[in-house]
């Protein structure tokens, strides 16, 4: 066991970075993964309309109604993000902190998606995407990077890692306090990550859940792809870039990852993660 | 310490009519206060269901009641013993309101 685990063997199964800034395992909370909402003023209804429903996540024993509980990689609880019964509706959780080192960061997680099992039928078309993202600042800068495995869209298998560059629109929600808000998650302004292809374990009915491994470095000094990889593929970052923002007025040294998922059809999917180990070089 | 959270299960949503709440798993949990708030409107006489599933997919009522709020009213209910899965379900009718729906969970 290396010194980076700490001792840990819950640990052995990652390979973090000699810091843990955190590490998250489910099996005794939440440790402070939450609903993303939007910005508001005065009123939640000047809260831009997809930021609107979330949804807050949970603590699941992945519990099917054919087989009983899976329970989660390691332990019983794995954190759950299950969106609506709506094709298209994104439920996103978000922890958030800030960094004390620009250094490099992380980010390891074992992962599986589904629909909900209310067919009996294969339903691996269902799940749009799920995917992460980092929200940061420092000194200059706002960066955001996003990435997402395109599962299906429209009724199609597209089984595709993407990122995202594009900015999106800002919209002013209090003027005097400069408040102000971006739906950065919109279906618009996706790009495919260069060979990007990968065909991940559905498995062959909706109940039965394989857990994958997921790694992605970035480096918050110079704000640049490091390293993505799942499973046994490790992808392509060169020429991968983060949306860029002008620094705000209060978000200094922020760190917030978010996870989310989406769904393709008007059924329910859900994103299991278990455990969500956040680790930095100093 | 025991553990406990709480979850928006809706918020800001206009209730009218026949609805049900989006289904919450919380099997570590044993008891859990149920909150509604009114936000806008009034469904002062109407009330809603707990119920309970087996899989998150197929309900059934619990047995306690839970009233709703009439204009800037806060109504609550108790449950405990439920297993893995909460949700609530009611019809209230032509009362319409908005509301936020919490549901604040314990081991």
């Amino acid at each position: 066991m290396s010194v980076n685990q700490g001792g840990d063997i819950r640990l052995t199964k990652f390979d973090p970075l000699r810091r843990i800034i955190f590490f998250d395992d489910f099996d005794t909370g939440t440790s402070g993964w939450t609903e993303l909402i939007g910005n508001y003023h005065g009123s939640l209804d000047n809260m831009l309309e997809p930021y609107k429903d979330h949804r807050p996540p949970q603590l699941s024993t992945l519990s099917m109604w054919d087989t009983g509980s899976a329970g989660s990689h390691d332990g019983m609880y794995a954190l759950k993000i299950a969106t609506r019964a709506k094709r298209g509706h994104q439920a996103v959780a978000i922890k958030r902190t800030t960094f004390r080192q620009a250094s490099r960061i992380r980010l390891e997680t074992y992962f599986c998606f589904k629909p909900e099992a209310t067919e009996m039928t294969l339903g691996d078309h269902t799940p749009r995407s799920f995917g992460f993202l980092f929200d940061l600042q420092n000194d200059t800068e706002r960066v955001m990077p996003h990435v997402r495995y395109l599962n299906a869209l429209d009724g199609q298998l597209k089984q595709k890692w993407q990122f995202k560059r594009e900015r999106a629109a800002f919209t002013q929600i209090n003027e005097e306090e400069n408040t102000v808000s971006h739906y950065h998650l919109s279906p618009e302004g996706w790009e495919d990550i260069p060979d990007g292809t990968q065909r991940l374990c559905y498995n062959e009915i909706a109940t039965k859940h394989n857990w994958h491994y997921l790694r992605f470095d970035f480096d918050l000094a110079t704000m640049r792809f490091l390293y993505l990889q799942c499973n046994d593929r490790v992808l392509n970052v060169a020429g991968l870039e983060p949306i860029r923002i002008e620094a705000m007025q209060n978000l200094w040294c922020m760190l917030n990852l978010a996870l989310f998922a989406e769904t393709d059809a008007d059924r329910r999917v859900f994103a299991y993660f278990d455990s969500v180990v956040l680790s930095g070089d100093f | 310490m025991r553990t406990s959270y709480t979850a928006v299960i809706e918020r800001n949503v206009i209730i009218k009519g026949d609805f049900s709440t989006e289904p919450y798993e919380c099997g570590w949990a044993s008891e859990a206060v149920i909150f509604v708030r009114s936000l806008n409107g009034s469904l002062a006489g109407a009330e809603g269901r707990v119920q309970i599933s087996p899989d998150g997919m197929n309900w059934c009522d619990e047995g306690t009641r839970l009233p709703l709020p009439g204009r800037n009213e806060l109504t609550f209910c108790r449950v405990a013993g439920f297993g893995n899965w909460l949700r609530i379900v009611g019809d209230t009718g032509d009362k319409s309101g908005g509301v936020i729906v919490t549901m604040h969970i314990k081991e």
